[in-house]
């Protein structure tokens, strides 16, 4: 059975207007279809640094979907990530906002209640230079796959054993 | 599972970049920064209705939506010739002062202070916020989320949406606030005085007691005599949401005022082969290049350049501080660029004082938010002081109120020709004879553009969560000899 308590949140990062960029957006917008509302939360927002916080305090799961390049990867590719991939970076500032781990580190050292499971899907991109509210066909083609993936990883990790 | 480490570096484009080129001697030739450029907006906003502009402004920005949200529904007032109600007015103002108090509290707590507070040579490992709570105290840190966070709610109540703000109509608001919020923002606005006090005290005791810093900031490679501009009220103080742009030279004598829908006959653009961006300049004054100075039309706009175009602060708090800066600083205007910082705290200060005052005002709960448009929509012009300077939006409609044509001037490219001016400075300043390999002497060259708080780009949350910044040194023969990168 599915615990009741525990409190999932999905956010979809990027611009919706942004071609490619938006990905994490169009993939929040189907899971909203996809997702019962006691499952999780589902956020859209084009937001970074500090602005996580906010966001994520309270929650026990994040699972956070995004835009990367890599400049290995195809298009459309599905990363699964978790914040090890992000340590090289975690103390370097950024020209305009702290980079999600930094953030992150600060809001624990504050005591605050932050999730204690992140999840991050990201997906290779080919444009996030162009205005469009559509993404490119090889990128599109995989919001269905990409819903799938988290849809599972929400039910398996909220099922009591 | 294939592990996968992010490395910035890889990205092929869509990172800013500061080009440095040597000379035979070693010296710095030459400095360009490059900021990556979002192509097809105004095709992507033509044959939309034009009130669907607020709304789609500002997406173009994860990191100032408040301000094209509101430099947006200011067009769309001009464009349908309708004049907001006093009480939509002051609401606008309101959400627009949180704005300003959350955008300048993450500058400056997350991206300047650290440079300051553990020194600009310091390792780069600890030169961030989390060096920073460790020298400072961990209650500064919570004293920064919590204030942000403060500003924060103000903005997604009044505003309507957590980050992209709704609320902006022709002719007003959407809805008013209902006493129990104002009485709630009243006490957000209190806390946010006494911490926009508190930053101030903190530049006190950390910078201005430092006389290295004090050095660092009025020496010549952070200065630049430009001219500014910058919006003010009708007394020539400083205001974030409505009023006139004022042009001061070098010397700091007005050449210019203006109604912002003039704004062609004063600012022109010129193109460089190398960039994406354009390079603004003051028409009357003409381009001359890359140079500062009485006889360059280069301009800067943001924090300093408010305050130096400005007569003074509109509050009692902030204008204290004001006449305190320009008085440590050796009088009006003040040209070095790092006091872009300084004057981003004073105006923390004042934006918390005006929305204290704006919550205390009888108006502010009044249902009367919005005037119906009438007129036949056309053409107008919203200007706004976005955090990082003046933000112009322009927009064209046919009788129906579908745009035709878009023109939007944003103020990182305002400071784009002086941003250039800036690092090119700071690298001959501080690279001398090839000896350039430290990376705190990088990020010195770095701090020059820093200043300007700019927005590189909108694409912030694409992962790895922040826009690269990349350093590349040439020697005489173009090669490269070093390649920093700024994770």
């Amino acid at each position: 059975m599915r615990d009741v308590n525990f409190k999932a949140l999905v956010l979809g990062l990027g611009n919706p207007i942004l071609s490619d960029d938006g990905i994490g957006c169009h993939v929040a917008a189907a899971l909203k279809e996809r997702l019962q509302e006691t499952e999780a939360d589902v956020l859209e927002a084009g937001i970074a640094g500090l602005d996580f916080l906010d966001l994520m305090t309270g929650y026990d799961k994040v699972i956070i979907i995004d835009a990367i390049q890599t400049g290995e990867g195809a298009p459309g590719q599905i990363y699964r990530l978790d914040l090890e991939a992000f340590n090289g970076t975690r103390h370097a500032a950024s020209p305009h906002d702290v980079n999600f781990a930094t953030a992150l580190e600060l809001g624990r050292r504050l005591g605050m209640p932050l999730p204690s499971h992140i999840d991050i899907f990201a997906i290779e991109v080919a444009d996030t230079s162009c205005f469009s509210e559509e993404c490119t066909p090889e990128v599109s083609e995989v919001i269905p796959l990409c819903v799938e993936m988290i849809v599972q990883e929400l039910r398996s990790s909220t099922l009591k054993t | 599972m294939k592990k996968i480490t992010i490395d910035p570096i890889t990205r092929l484009e869509g990172h800013g970049r500061i080009e440095i080129f040597l000379n035979d001697e070693g010296d710095v030739e030459n400095a360009y920064l490059q900021i990556p450029e979002l192509r097809g907006f105004e095709k992507f906003c033509e044959g939309r209705p034009v009130e669907e502009m607020p709304r789609i402004t500002p997406r173009i920005c994860g990191v100032c939506p408040g301000a094209h949200h509101m430099a947006s529904t200011k067009a769309t007032d001009a464009v349908y010739h309708v004049d907001p109600p006093p009480a939509a007015r002051k609401l606008r103002e309101l959400f627009y002062c949180a704005h300003m108090i959350h955008s300048h509290i993450a500058h400056f707590y997350a991206l300047a202070a650290p440079d300051f507070v553990l020194g600009p040579m310091s390792d780069p490992a600890e030169r961030n916020i989390l060096g920073l709570v460790s020298k400072v105290g961990l209650e500064v840190g919570g004293e920064v989320i919590k204030h942000r966070a403060y500003a924060q709610d103000i903005q997604a109540v009044i505003g309507g949406k957590a980050t992209h703000p709704v609320c902006g109509l022709p002719g007003g608001m959407s809805k008013p606030i209902t006493e129990e919020e104002r009485k709630d923002f009243e006490e957000k606005a209190k806390s946010e005085v006494e911490f926009g006090k508190f930053g101030l005290k903190l530049f006190d005791d950390l910078v201005l007691a430092n006389k290295e810093y004090l050095e660092l900031i009025t020496g010549d490679i952070y200065t630049m005599n430009s001219y500014y501009m910058g919006m003010v009220d009708d007394n020539n103080k400083v205001n974030f949401y409505d009023g006139n742009l004022r042009v001061v030279d070098p010397a700091g004598k007005e050449v210019a005022k203006f109604k912002p829908a003039d704004y062609l006959d004063h600012i022109a653009e010129h193109t460089e082969p190398w960039s994406y961006l354009k390079f603004p300049f003051l028409k009357k004054v003409g381009w001359k290049g890359m140079v500062d100075g009485n006889d360059s039309g280069v301009f800067r706009v943001n924090s300093l350049a408010r305050l130096n175009v400005a007569d003074g602060m509109a509050t009692p708090l902030a204008q204290a501080e004001y006449e305190k800066m320009f008085e440590t600083l050796g009088g009006k205007p003040v040209h070095a660029t790092l006091a872009f910082h300084w004057a981003r705290l004073i105006e923390i200060l004042y934006a918390a004082e005006r929305l204290l005052e704006l919550c205390r005002d009888d108006e502010i709960t009044s249902p009367e938010v919005r005037t119906i448009p009438t007129a036949t929509p056309d053409e107008g012009v919203g200007v706004i002081e976005a955090p990082r300077g003046v933000l112009i939006h322009h927009y064209q409609t046919d009788d129906r109120g579908i745009i035709e044509k878009v023109n939007l001037i944003v103020a990182t490219v305002m400071n784009n020709p002086a941003m250039n001016i800036s690092v090119r400075r700071a690298a001959r300043g501080l690279i001398k004879k090839g000896q350039v390999a430290s990376e705190g002497l990088l990020n010195m060259v770095e701090m020059a553009f820093r200043a300007y708080d700019p927005c590189m780009a909108c694409a912030t949350h694409t992962l790895p969560g922040q826009m690269p910044l990349e350093v590349i040194i040439y020697n005489c023969k173009r090669e490269v000899i070093e390649r920093f990168s700024r994770l």
